[in-house]
């Protein structure tokens, strides 16, 4: 008895094989397929289309969940994004969509987008990853001095400050000219200046200096290394310094129009008011200097020049030119 | 009885003014619709008339003379006697209110605080003390040398001796003929233009030519002189002759001016006006044969004027008023003293009285958009609706030059 088993077909009810003879009724229900039976999912439209080729061994592996979907919402990310990767859509449990929208719809989704994939990305630096990152470098650091805990009294102990970028970035040289530039700072107010030795500093330094905050700013690039344009900035401060302390003979010729700010003695308008006033003999009769002084004195030409000082010095606007005007009205008695 | 005929009499004159008028105006309206019918746009008011003749309108006024002018008159108009304007404005109006002036057959002047204020400072000054200085600034178009025409009436109604200089732009600019002076090697006359100012000199201050004496004897050339103790006109008349001596009569008369005013015979009293005086201490336009500039002080005109604007003489006042309109090498938006006059020009102006000239205040700008409707200058019926006005007040920002040349086209 041949067993013709490599057919795939049903049989229901008695075997009749010719040849046999009668007294082999087998009265058996075969029911037999020539594919696996393994799998209880029964794989559909394979057993119509497959008919000719041979069963093939290798199978699909049916992709699982993302890993997303495994998630918990407290798990500790800086496990999953230990060091810079770039992106992976399956790790990242967030619903970003980047690139050009299609019309009328939204931009693309991350599962295989490669423009999420090219950029640079910083989920290796969440705030907890830089927090695991300061406590492995606290072995390493010293602590910050407890008496300075404010700021005004770090500006006191510390009057300069110095400022430099160091740049770090993959590529053929670790070097970056940039990094060589020094800035220093520091207020005005921090040195021991007087008031000629100030305006002379001021004439000196020009548009390093900021009226508003009072802080002279220098800075260095002209050497190729950080530490030497350092050493020039401070030398700079240093000759600064000096030099605006030293009086040359040449100072005495200072003009009025080389002055910062006006100042009323001695000017035009002393002369003019001074003039109008003897005039219209507000005095009295006197000469010379006594009248001079006692004209000085007196409440109105205080208070003009006040207001012709702050005319000048702040320039004019509606308030200045309406004290002005009252202040010579009082003068001129109006 | 008598006011409906003293209306009428009035009326018979501005018969215009019966057309289009406010309803806050109306009082005496009923008076003029029992005589003429064609009443147009005036409204029914059941007010009952008033016994005394009213103000015409709230726009205008009757005291058309400065010196009584108070605070009640702000913002209204009042009318300058044509005879005024021939004889005291011959060259100080701005152009397009001489236009004006000709359209609506009428000249009438807003009356603003400004004015009024140095008006009334004025009235107060001593003859004894030396001579204050008003200085008038403003926003371009802001009314500047309307004010100071206003000033230069009421001195002129006063009888002070106007000495106005128009435009002192004109004399550091566009200067077609220069000469080298004769007085003095190093500066230059402008005989043109010292001519005509005299002319118009003459023209306004006819009575006090015959007057005043000179206190000293001029030679002009080796046949002419004047004689000390002639008076005034003839110097005038000998600059307005002798081309070439003009400038020097110029200064001439405003050294006689300066010395003799205040003084105790003199029966006069002087007002110095000038217009645009922040171009006497700025830059001229004006180039020298070697084609370098000529610097103001250079010229015998400004040179003169300057020793006028010093002061260092008694008896009168000087009003002046700054001007970008005209100046040259100065910025379009600067309108402040120090910017225009500069450190020199504000020095020597020390100590002044600055006067701000503001645009048009809300009742001005009504008072003004009424009187155009009173004229007939604002045709288009969309003017007369309250969308119009609003739009007047954006496009203008109540700025009265502005304002005048919206309103000719709307």
């Amino acid at each position: 008895m041949a067993a013709h088993t490599s057919r795939a077909f049903l049989s229901l009810g008695r075997i009749n094989v010719p040849g046999l003879g009668l007294h082999k009724s087998v009265s058996r229900v075969t029911y037999s397929t020539g594919l696996s039976t393994d799998s209880s999912k029964a794989t559909t439209g394979s057993p119509q289309k497959g008919g000719k080729k041979v069963l093939s061994k290798k199978y699909k592996r049916e992709p699982g969940d993302p890993r997303t979907e495994l998630m918990p919402v407290d798990q500790d990310w800086t496990a999953v994004y230990p060091v810079a990767t770039p992106f992976i859509p399956d790790a990242i449990p967030l619903p970003v969509r980047m690139g050009c929208p299609v019309k009328g719809g939204a931009p693309p989704e991350k599962k295989g987008n490669l423009e999420l994939i090219k950029i640079p990305n910083f989920l290796h630096l969440t705030p907890a990853a830089i927090k695991k990152h300061c406590e492995a470098l606290k072995p390493f650091c010293t602590e910050w001095p407890s008496a300075l805990d404010t700021d005004a009294k770090c500006d006191e102990h510390f009057p300069i400050k110095v400022e430099t970028k160091s740049y770090v970035s993959a590529g053929p040289s670790i070097r970056n000219p940039a990094a060589r530039i020094v800035h220093l700072s520091v207020k005005l107010s921090s040195l021991n200046l007087n008031d000629q030795a100030r305006k002379k500093m001021l004439k000196l330094v020009g548009d390093r200096y900021c009226k508003d905050t009072d802080i002279l700013t220098i800075t260095a690039d002209r050497c190729p290394l950080k530490q030497q344009n350092y050493d020039y900035a401070m030398y700079l401060l240093t000759v600064l310094y000096h030099e605006s302390w030293k009086i040359e003979a040449w100072e005495a010729e200072k003009t009025v129009a080389d002055m910062e700010e006006y100042s009323w003695e001695g000017s035009l308008s002393q002369e003019n008011i001074l003039d109008v006033l003897v005039r219209m003999k507000e005095a009295g009769e006197g000469e010379g200097e006594e009248v001079r002084e006692q004209l000085l004195g007196r409440r109105e030409v205080q208070e003009y020049k006040d207001s012709v000082t702050r005319l000048k010095n702040e320039g004019e606007n509606e308030s200045t030119m309406l004290q002005y005007k009252e202040a010579v009205k009082k003068v001129l008695k109006l | 009885m008598f006011s409906i005929i003293s209306l009428l009499y009035f009326y018979s004159f501005y018969p215009s003014l019966l057309f289009a008028l406010h309803s806050p105006l109306c009082c005496w309206v009923t008076h003029v619709r029992s005589l003429h019918t064609s009443g147009g746009s005036q409204q029914q008011e059941a007010v009952a008339a008033e016994s005394e003749p009213e103000p015409l309108s709230i726009f205008r006024t009757q005291e058309n003379d400065p010196a009584c002018q108070s605070e009640k008159h702000f913002g209204q108009y009042y009318t300058l006697p044509s005879a005024h304007v021939r004889t005291v404005f011959p060259h100080g109006l701005p152009m397009r209110y001489k236009q004006q002036v000709k359209t609506f057959n009428e000249a009438c002047m807003m009356v603003r605080p400004p004015a009024l204020e140095v008006i009334s400072s004025l009235k107060k000054t001593d003859n004894s003390k030396p001579a204050v200085r008003y200085l008038f600034y403003g926003l371009k178009g802001s009314g500047k040398t309307m004010t100071l025409c206003h000033t230069i009436h009421f001195c002129y109604t006063q009888g002070w001796l106007v000495l106005h200089v128009p435009d002192a732009h004109l004399w550091v600019k566009n200067c077609k003929e220069l000469l080298p002076s004769s007085f003095n090697s190093s500066r230059y006359d402008q005989p043109l233009q010292a001519t005509e100012w005299l002319r118009n000199f003459r023209i306004t201050n006819e009575p006090f030519l015959s007057k005043i004496k000179t206190k000293q004897r001029y030679v002009w050339t080796k046949r002419e002189s004047t004689e000390e103790g002639s008076t005034l006109g003839e110097l005038v008349d000998q600059g307005i002759t002798r081309v070439k001596t003009s400038s020097d009569v110029v200064g001439a008369v405003m050294k006689e001016l300066r010395l003799q005013s205040g003084q105790p015979e003199s029966d006069f009293r002087l007002a110095v006006a000038v217009d645009g005086v922040n171009a006497l201490w700025g830059r001229s336009t004006i180039r020298k044969m070697n084609n370098t500039a000529v610097d103001p002080e250079e010229l015998t005109l400004v040179y003169n004027l300057r020793k006028l604007m010093k002061n260092d003489w008694t008896g009168g006042a000087i009003i002046t008023t700054l001007a970008q309109t005209g100046a040259v090498y100065t910025s379009k938006y600067s309108y402040l003293p120090k910017e225009l006059l500069g450190e020199k020009g504000f020095d020597s102006m020390d100590p002044f009285i600055p006067v701000s000239v503001p645009n048009y205040s809300e009742k001005e700008f009504e008072s003004c958009y009424l009187y155009y409707m009173d004229r007939h200058w604002l045709q288009y019926p969309h003017s007369r609706t309250e969308d119009g006005k609003k739009e007047l007040i954006f496009l203008s920002n109540r700025n009265p030059s502005m304002l005048e040349r919206i309103c000719g086209f709307h």
